[in-house]
């Protein structure tokens, strides 16, 4: 049984820090989907279009990625903030289908600009910290980029935390959540908060997006790969908690490297589907919901 | 009003006359353009009765077309047997899976459903390029549809098209058509009345999986390639849904006008695909926040016309 443990401890530990990033990744989603209630089918582009900025601003300053989220987030939040007032605001409350269908309608228009401007080639944000690893105890090696990118997914849930039971903005965008009529009537003008919450996850996707172009290739259409793991965090992880939709993260990551283990390299994102398909057919609320 | 239906019906069958003797006078250039109308109808009408009128949106439809391309190509190629039969098989086959996945994918509503058929047609392109059987990610030559005329290859697919039209005008105003309205309208009152929501749905489910892998078969014979990425990618959705969005939601010729447009944009900018789907998707969005009910919903509440009403009069 223990030398059956040690002999998986590469996935596991991989795979455990893979969901830190698929965290991120999906934070944001989470967010929009639990405050404004709508799914934003444009999220995995959101992100993809974060790591093209850092790749243009990399170039332009000649900085290491992890630089460029001073810039990459402000632009990504301001880009939310803008989708959001301008766009989605006006189709909210007229049924399901308008604002599914509109993010849909972005999210293939960002990914054919990205495609003209940058062509199909594969990118990626490379620094040194891409190729290292770290021997942990003499006996796994770990990459330097996934302890990054773990890292960094807890350093921003922790502050989106605290922001939002600390501060003003956050009670309000919390209160518009909860009961949008109520918030109303407390003076709270909720279309401007929703584009405020819609440029915070877009912010997320800033950081989401460099950690990925950091750690693997990306291309203008791997977009929608990504919404399908966002969405997979978020239901696995349930609406309501930012750390419900971190331990979604881990346990897709799990799934994944440990089907990769298992089954060949090929079914990585297989076992991924498979459990996202698994956990909407019997608990759509997800694993961690409360109620 | 009478002067006015059968002038309708007069232009109807000028119209059918035109398409059916295209080949003897058109170019073979204008076949081609028809030919991918009539597939893209096809194929657009069949999300349209899904999304317009049983309020499913799928983002799955890949999933049939890459079932009923892949059964053309496996049993023409390594069974021998006729094409249209495979054709026929495609479609079956596509039911068969659609009632496979129905028993979990109707546990999910709204937007779960969206991502749920979406997640299922990218199990199934994983699994295909991941299968020896048809060739890995390598893909399979059709190659029993180069017996096939191009002339052949057109008849099949203006059929396929008029076919689909006629089904979902057939359809509505059947049994099964008045409850998916009722259901559109008022969804709890018409099932206080005794309508089966569930069962229309899967019904309208089945038979859109089972026209859309047919026609996929007919696609396939015009494209001879079939590759898991390709067949199974989510662009062949993003484009039902936007001619079906741009030209009328929910309504029997939304499709055809919203076909149209696709193909000739296609045509016209067709050594910059980008750039098509970009104007498409800004026309799309455009058209969701201006005029929701599309081009054809539109000139319908306006002018009160109808080509094809599904209401009996």
């Amino acid at each position: 049984m223990l030398s059956f443990l040690v002999e998986l401890k590469g996935p596991i530990v991989n795979g455990l820090l893979l969901g830190g990033l698929y965290g991120i990744i999906g934070i944001g989603m989470s967010m929009i989907f639990g405050i404004v209630r709508m799914v934003n089918l444009a999220h995995g582009d959101l992100v993809i279009l974060a790591s093209y900025l850092s790749l243009v601003t990399m170039a332009f300053f000649h900085v290491s990625p992890l630089i460029t989220l001073i810039l990459v987030i402000p632009v990504m939040c301001l880009i939310g903030f803008v989708i959001q007032y301008y766009l989605l605001n006006r189709v909210l409350g007229k049924g399901m289908n308008p604002p599914l269908l509109v993010a849909f309608g972005l999210s293939i228009i960002l990914q054919n600009l990205l495609l003209l401007i940058f062509t199909p080639d594969a990118r990626a944000l490379l620094t040194s910290i891409s190729v290292q690893t770290i021997p942990v105890g003499g006996f796994l090696n770990l990459p330097v980029v996934y302890l990054v990118d773990f890292i960094g997914s807890i350093i921003t849930i922790v502050l989106l935390s605290r922001f939002f039971n600390r501060t003003y903005m956050g009670k309000a965008i919390r209160a518009a959540s909860d009961d949008e009529g109520a918030a109303q009537l407390m003076g709270i003008n909720t279309k401007t908060i929703y584009a405020v919450a819609m440029g915070l996850a877009t912010g997320t996707a800033a950081v989401a997006g460099i950690l990925v172009g950091m750690t693997f290739t990306f291309y203008p259409h791997t977009g929608p790969e990504y919404l399908i793991i966002a969405f997979g965090v978020v239901i696995v992880g349930g609406l309501g908690s930012l750390f419900g939709t971190f331990f979604g993260g881990l346990i897709l990551g799990l799934a994944q490297l440990l089907g990769a283990h298992f089954l060949g390299p090929g079914f990585q994102l297989l076992s991924g589907y498979v459990i996202l398909l698994l956990v909407m057919t019997f608990k759509p609320t997800g694993l961690f919901a409360k109620g | 009003m009478k002067f006015l239906r059968s002038g309708r019906l007069y232009g109807i069958v000028l119209v059918m006359l035109a398409l059916i003797s295209l080949p003897y006078w058109a170019s073979r250039y204008w076949v081609l353009v028809m030919l991918l109308f009539s597939i893209n109808l096809a194929l657009s009408e069949m999300w349209n009765l899904l999304a317009g009128y049983s309020g499913l949106i799928s983002l799955g439809q890949q999933a049939f077309i890459g079932l009923g391309g892949y059964a053309l190509a496996v049993f023409s190629l390594y069974y021998g047997l006729p094409i249209w039969l495979s054709i026929i098989i495609g479609g079956t086959v596509s039911v068969l899976f659609a009632l496979l996945i129905s028993a979990p994918i109707f546990r999910m509503r709204g937007v779960y459903f969206a991502i749920g058929t979406w997640t299922v047609a990218e199990t199934l392109r994983i699994l295909f390029s991941n299968w020896k059987y048809v060739g890995y990610g390598m893909g399979l030559f059709v190659k029993p549809a180069y017996a096939l005329s191009f002339n052949t290859i057109y008849y099949t697919a203006l059929g396929a098209g008029i076919v689909s039209v006629a089904l979902v005008y057939f359809l509505l105003r059947s049994k099964l058509g008045l409850g998916l309205m009722a259901i559109r309208d008022e969804e709890t009152a018409s099932e206080t009345l005794g309508v089966d929501i569930f069962r229309c749905k899967l019904n309208c489910f089945l038979i859109s999986a089972g026209v859309t892998g047919a026609v996929s078969g007919v696609l396939y014979l015009h494209n001879i390639f079939i590759q898991p990425y390709s067949a199974f990618g989510i662009d062949w959705t993003v484009r039902l849904v936007f001619i079906t969005i741009i030209g009328g939601i929910g309504t029997i010729e939304g499709p055809i006008i919203g076909s149209f447009l696709y193909v000739f944009l296609h045509q016209w900018l067709s050594d910059y695909p980008s750039v098509s789907l970009l104007i498409l998707g800004v026309i799309a969005i455009g058209v969701i926040l201006v005029a929701p009910k599309g081009i054809m919903g539109t000139i319908q509440e306006k002018l009160g016309f109808e080509f094809l009403s599904p209401r009996r009069k």
